[in-house]
């Protein structure tokens, strides 16, 4: 049974995790807005890994997506302080399967994300720093909040249940 | 001696040449009612076989279209004579590469598209996209099979574009949304809304006269100097096939 789970987590995360960021499939999509895959993969990783571990994975995974990205902004630093406050988070509070609870954790996970993103480019970006609240960034903002608190409790619970079987 | 009157009555109702006129009266006054109609109907029947047919036109049309296309290559050649002259982009439209969008990002925090063609085919950074509507974006990395193409609206982008009318340039913002700002360098713009914007003639990175999009607010009291809100007239977000231009990059 531990070794077909192991097998299912290598192809979840080898897999999977590469083609919903680059498919990006709409139909798993919120007016156009995916979620934030990053967030709902280094979730459950961080909750059960101690925090070296967990930030390496954090600093891997965002190499790993800032190479599917544009500009110079990057998910580096949002993703190494939540690896960090997951995986303390995780050490002490060893009853965490509840389905709100990683729901909400992956909501505010996001927020901290998108807010990370948001201020980047207002710091790169001269003309952005005219009108700090533009429509689009709202927009992208609350609706990948919403579609990944959506999708989260699904897709982390069942990978934390697998990795704490691991 | 004197002649009997003659007699006047229904009998001449049963003489030929009575009905012969009186048919010819009501002819002619239906004629006239009619403006000629029957006439006219009549005439256009019988010439109808020897009236210039489909064919025909379709002949005339077709010698138009190659005088058309035979002008426009004299005016494009010349027109790339002059450029050259003047070293600006040339704009050769036979030298394009149709790829297929393989994913698209187009309302996240980077607005971007992967096309299936890299720089195996010749695609290189820098290149122009087009897709039916006009400009997308520039292809802004590639790997051998693949190219990444940076969108118009992807906020930071700034391209260099102008409204043909006023002759103003400007620079073409991504904002996020389908509506990029196009900032003009000049302190009066004159732009109106319904201006089209097209890419500068004068620029030395783009191909010239490749439509952006249609000017939908001006604002002419903005500081430091006034802007326009474009809506670009390609959505990339229906956009499946796209032409990479090969004469730029």
């Amino acid at each position: 049974m531990a070794k077909s789970n192991r097998k299912l987590l290598k192809f979840c995360i080898t897999f999977c995790f590469s083609a919903f960021i680059i498919i990006s499939p709409s139909w798993l999509s919120l007016n156009g807005i995916t979620p934030c895959w990053p967030v709902i993969f280094l979730l459950p990783f961080s909750l059960t890994n101690p925090p070296f571990i967990s930030v390496s994975a954090s600093i891997l995974l965002g190499i790993f997506l800032d190479s599917f990205t544009i500009s110079d902004v990057s998910y580096i630093p949002s993703l190494f302080l939540l690896s960090l406050v997951w995986s303390n988070y995780g050490l002490h509070n060893k009853k965490i399967e509840l389905f709100l609870n990683i729901g909400l954790m992956a909501i505010f996970g996001t927020a901290f994300v998108g807010l990370s993103i948001w201020i980047q480019k207002i710091i790169i970006y001269d003309f952005l720093r005219n009108n700090w609240f533009h429509s689009w960034s709202v927009y992208v903002f609350m609706s990948e909040v919403i579609i990944t608190g959506l999708v989260a409790p699904f897709f982390c619970s069942w990978l934390l249940l697998t990795y704490k079987k691991n | 001696m004197i002649k009997a009157r003659r007699k006047i009555g229904f009998h001449l109702l049963l003489k030929s040449r009575f009905w012969i006129i009186f048919l010819c009266g009501v002819l002619l006054f239906g004629v006239r009612w009619t403006k000629g109609a029957g006439y006219l109907d009549l005439y256009s029947i019988l010439i109808k076989p020897i009236l210039p047919g489909t064919a025909q036109r379709e002949w005339i049309k077709e010698g138009e279209n190659i005088d058309r296309e035979i002008r426009l290559k004299l005016l494009e050649d010349d027109n790339n004579r002059l450029r050259r002259a003047l070293s600006l982009q040339e704009f050769k439209s036979d030298e394009r590469i149709s790829a297929a969008v393989i994913s698209r990002s187009s309302r996240n925090w980077w607005q971007q598209l992967e096309i299936n063609k890299g720089a195996l085919d010749g695609v290189l950074k820098g290149q122009t996209v087009v897709g039916p509507g006009g400009l997308i974006g520039l292809v802004d990395n590639t790997t051998p099979l693949t190219a990444r193409v940076r969108l118009l609206t992807d906020p930071g982008h700034q391209v260099g574009a102008w409204i043909d009318r006023t002759k103003r340039h400007g620079i073409l913002t991504g904002m996020g949304t389908n509506r990029p700002k196009l900032i003009f360098l000049n302190k009066n713009s004159f732009a109106k809304i319904g201006d089209a914007v097209t890419t500068s003639p004068a620029s030395t990175l783009l191909p010239p006269n490749l439509t952006i999009g249609i000017v939908k607010f001006v604002d002419e009291k903005a500081l430091p100097s006034p802007y326009a809100i474009v809506q670009l007239t390609a959505s990339p977000e229906a956009i499946d096939w796209v032409q990479v231009l090969k004469n730029n990059g």
